[in-house]
């Protein structure tokens, strides 16, 4: 490498971050001409990671990603990258990346016993075939189940819901974003009749102060906060107000870090909303006009199984989803039980900084924008806490404007996108339909071009409830995709495993790598992923983004989109649907399912020579169509004129994602408002149309505790979260040797005087105890997280250390969404490696290396 | 093994009144150099290491000084002079 050649990449690089800063270099160091000496071969990509939707450019060169860089034309990132982003072109080249179809085999056939070994494709899918069969035979629809996932492209989210829903006819089908986003999703809809935020990340140049309620955002959503620091230090006035149950990069890097009691932000905003009506500083116009105010019902326990005393002894554990017509004044007597004694009792933070958010929050001069993503969702009163901070904007009317608004953070690549706007949940059907209601069914089986009646009302087994029935033997045929659900489903020692290892379940599990997951799953299915196919995903913001098939999957490695629609082709109409649907509809008669679902001609309408001559499409090629643009073309129809609206299906690949509803070829940033949103009627201001009457439902609840709190035998709240470097469970970024070495294994964060009075020092081993289980950790009280006393942090991405053992499978009961935030442990010393009890079951063969 | 080399940019945000000592140390560590941006708080430096596990180190050095608001990585490009055919990841 001469030395010249070197300088002129320096200068490039220098140039893209000058640019991607917006900072003015001199001439000289302008020259941007990315790759050209590499003979590199450039395409756009969001980054396959987090919920954010930066877009990446992807550096091909001999059939393999080799370089990713910030897309400095896309808006979201404007050619930024974080640490996760930037090694992306590692992750598809782990050295244990599956290849081959796994079956566990014992004597040359199918054997739920035996090990573990290569097969052929027909043979995984003959298995799964005949015991589907069997079951839907003896048991039905409802012992046949899927969890899916937020990092599907929306494609395969699209084919898995019509396969289970319309195939199968199950709706047992739920994302992990049920893990992540449940409480979100559901409140939006409670709240303003349409999922997803109004507001979009325009908002970050435009809002005067943030407060991040919880969420981590300096190490979690870098490139989301580089955008609020810019704003932070371009405007004197700006100010960062953090909550959190700990210390952290966040919030040291805040105006205001506000450390609170786990469960105790639900005091503390509604404090704020007391403080919002005592001080006169409710917008009355506002209120009149567009909010409606209901109660929640009350006691409403924490999603346990039903026998459980926590739930027996809750009042309205059975209908904990209900809330009552209203008005303003039992909304505010309510409140007023919230005073700053009360707010500051429960909460343990200063009263000077309680007053000062609340101040921030009434000051209708001061444009707030409130984030939060999983401290408020994984919440056994998270509906409540998403519901509390949509009432502080609902009462000031500081919503749906350029700098003002609630805004949630998604921790997927396309939990919106997929598991939301597709509707992979078990109630939930695309752009916001919902299985229980008739007339949305029959919209969709009109759609779908399916015989009337044909979709289940019923609405299936939400994720922690699918782990509960394959435990009890009610859910027999279970397909795991793109997900690893052992390591980050909670409780799993007691409630997931055993239904993994329950003889009559077969357990199907799709992925690239080994997890713990898929090595203890029957039938193993190798996975394409990201580049290695044509996909979409859809951003926090409404974002959707396309991205092309760069490289080849390895080996016999498929994506999720040819397995289902593969799968599909071994069952005909008249083995599953019902007679009498058949006899209704004799011309459904004898065909397949993929006839049905994908051969319907829609999803099979575009020829092969609409693909890119430049790109390969293997499902396109190996099926005959254009898989991806039939789905899309299809997909889109069920959100047309209610809110829902979507470019066509080219437009993404030239576009750098546009936000929805797209209506006459313009994107949407700010709903509900006239000017922003094609929706709203002209004169009327604002409209929250996603509900008939076209006003938002303001309901208030009161603070409830956690569903346990410490004690005298288990002292102190564990918390669970991730750390900058991993993302997901770490089964794709523990690939990358630079981001596992950068935090190898997971530690226990706690206070220096906690560790003192028990004995500990940094770096010793520990067993971290619950009533439901223990793992082993290792202390560090110095660190990037610093603990308040009583309280210890434990990252979860790390096989060894399945801190899920400890974790307890309360959910927050309207979302079913797991509470992982709080639960009481004990930290006790490991004396000697020999009296210390043996791990058992669930093994971590699949652990990474 | 052969020689494997990497240049990368970042972007440097810190508070302004700092930032002319910030790009002095950044200046100061090896391989580093700063381009740009301390009028603006938004310094613009690359990074000439030998292996990807440098650029994480230096990343996390220059988040943890005082005054550093964010470090965002931009670009990256690695080479092995060696080897005309690019691998990565096989690591």
């Amino acid at each position: 490498m001469d030395l010249s050649r070197r300088d002129v990449m320096k200068a490039q690089a220098a140039a893209a971050a000058a640019a991607a800063a917006n900072v003015a270099l001199p001439a000289q160091a302008q020259n941007i001409n990315v790759g050209d000496e590499l003979r590199l071969k450039w395409d756009k990509a969001p980054c396959r990671f987090c919920g954010t939707g930066c877009g990446v450019m992807v550096g091909v060169k001999d059939g393999r990603v080799v370089a990713t860089h910030g897309d400095m034309r896309a808006e979201v990132n404007r050619g930024l990258n974080c640490v996760k982003g930037y090694f992306l072109s590692k992750i598809m080249y782990g050295a244990d990346r599956l290849t081959r179809p796994l079956m566990r085999m014992r004597n040359g056939r199918f054997d739920k016993e035996g090990e573990l070994q290569p097969v052929s494709w027909d043979a995984a899918f003959d298995t799964m075939a005949a015991h589907w069969k069997k079951i839907l035979r003896e048991k039905g629809p409802e012992a046949i189940g899927m969890f899916g996932s937020g990092q599907w492209t929306m494609f395969e989210g699209y084919a898995a819901s019509k396969l289970m829903r319309a195939g199968f006819r199950s709706n047992n089908l739920d994302p992990n974003a049920r893990h992540c986003m449940a409480s979100a999703a559901v409140t939006f809809i409670r709240t303003f009749g349409s999922d997803e935020p109004m507001g979009c990340y325009d908002d970050f140049e435009n809002a005067d102060a943030f407060v991040l309620w919880g969420s981590n955002m300096a190490e979690m959503h870098p490139i989301l906060w580089t955008r609020i620091t810019d704003r932070r230090l371009s405007r004197e006035h700006v100010r960062i107000h953090t909550l959190s149950t700990y210390e952290h990069r966040t919030t040291d890097l805040s105006d205001a870090g506000l450390i609170f009691k786990p469960g105790s932000d639900l005091a503390i905003l509604n404090y704020i909303a007391n403080h919002i009506i005592r001080t006169g500083a409710v917008n009355r116009e506002f209120v009149e006009k567009h909010v409606n105010f209901r109660l929640a019902n009350t006691d409403i326990g924490y999603g346990l199984r039903p026998d459980h005393t926590l739930e027996l002894r809750a009042q309205h554990a059975n209908d904990a989803a209900v809330s009552h017509a209203s008005d303003f004044d039992a909304y505010a007597r309510l409140m007023s039980e919230y005073t700053l004694d009360r707010a500051h009792e429960l909460s343990g933070v200063p009263k000077s900084q309680l007053e000062a958010l609340a101040r921030l929050y009434a000051d209708p001069k001061t444009k707030v924008m409130s984030l939060w993503t999983m401290g408020f969702n994984q919440h056994v009163r998270g509906v409540w806490a998403n519901h509390m901070i949509y009432n502080i904007h609902l009462l000031t009317g500081k919503i749906s404007e350029p700098g003002n608004g609630p805004f949630s953070l998604t921790g997927q690549p396309s939990a919106c996108g997929t598991a939301r706007e597709v509707g992979c949940f078990a109630h939930r059907l695309p752009a916001d339909m919902q299985v229980a209601n008739p007339d949305h069914r029959k919209l969709v089986e009109e759609i779908w071009k399916l015989p009337s009646g044909l979709l289940p009302a019923k609405v299936g087994y939400h994720a922690v409830q699918q782990d509960r029935m394959l435990k009890d033997g009610k859910l027999n045929a279970y397909w795991i995709m793109c997900n690893n659900n052992l390591q980050t489903a909670p409780n799993t020692n007691n409630e997931t495993y055993p239904g993994y290892r329950n003889p009559a379940n077969l357990i199907v599990c799709s992925d690239p790598y080994p997890t713990v997951t898929a090595m203890a799953a029957d039938i193993v299915l190798p996975t394409a992923m990201w580049v290695e196919k044509e996909g979409a995903y859809g951003n926090a913001e409404r974002r959707t983004q396309f991205w092309r098939q760069l490289v080849d999957a390895p080996g016999e490695a498929r994506s999720d989109l040819w397995q289902l629609m593969e799968f599909s082709k071994r069952f005909t109409t008249d083995e599953v649907w019902p007679a009498e649907i058949l006899a209704a509809s004799p011309e459904y008669r004898g065909k397949t399912l993929f006839d049905v679902i994908f051969r319907n001609g829609q999803v099979d309408s575009f020829p092969l020579s609409e693909l890119s001559p430049a790109h390969n499409n293997q499902e396109a090629k190996h099926f005959g169509f254009y898989v991806q643009k039939g789905i899309w073309e299809e997909y889109i129809r069920c959100g047309a004129g209610h809110g829902h609206d979507y470019a066509p299906f080219d437009t993404y690949h030239e576009a750098r994602g546009l936000r929805w509803p797209f209506v006459d070829g313009k994107e949407t940033r700010w709903r509900y408002r006239e000017g922003h949103d094609p929706y709203v009627e002209k004169g009327s201001g604002i409209q929250f149309y996603g509900n008939p009457d076209k006003r938002a439902n303001l309901i208030g609840a009161p603070y409830e505790p956690p569903a346990e709190t410490p004690d005298a035998d288990y002292d102190m709240w564990l918390v669970t979260g991730r750390v900058l470097e991993h993302w997901h469970s770490g089964s794709m970024t523990l690939r990358v040797p630079e981001l596992y070495k950068a935090f190898p294994g997971a530690v226990l964060f706690m206070h220096p005087e906690d560790a003192q009075r028990r004995g500990l020092h940094r770096g010793q081993e520990v067993r971290i105890v619950s009533r439901r289980g223990e793992i082993r950790s290792r202390v560090e009280i110095r660190g990037r997280n610093r603990m308040p006393r009583g309280v210890v942090f434990v990252p979860f991405f790390d096989a060894s250390q399945l801190i899920n053992k400890v974790t307890l499978d309360a959910t927050d009961p309207i979302s079913k969404q797991t509470d992982y935030k709080k639960c009481a442990v004990k930290i006790v010393a490991l004396t000697t490696p020999a009296s210390a009890p043996r791990p058992t079951a669930p093994d971590v063969r699949g652990a990474p290396r | 093994m052969p020689e494997e080399f990497h240049i990368s940019s970042l972007v440097v945000h810190c508070r302004r009144e700092l930032a002319p000592s910030i790009a002095g140390r950044i200046g100061e560590m090896p391989g580093m150099e700063v381009h740009g941006g301390v009028e603006e708080g938004k310094l613009i430096v690359t990074l000439e290491t030998v292996t990807e596990s440098e650029i994480v180190e230096r990343l996390n050095v220059v988040q943890l000084i005082n005054g550093v608001l964010a470090a965002t990585l931009v670009f990256h490009q690695f080479d092995k002079p060696a080897q005309p055919n690019l691998t990565a990841g096989n690591a």
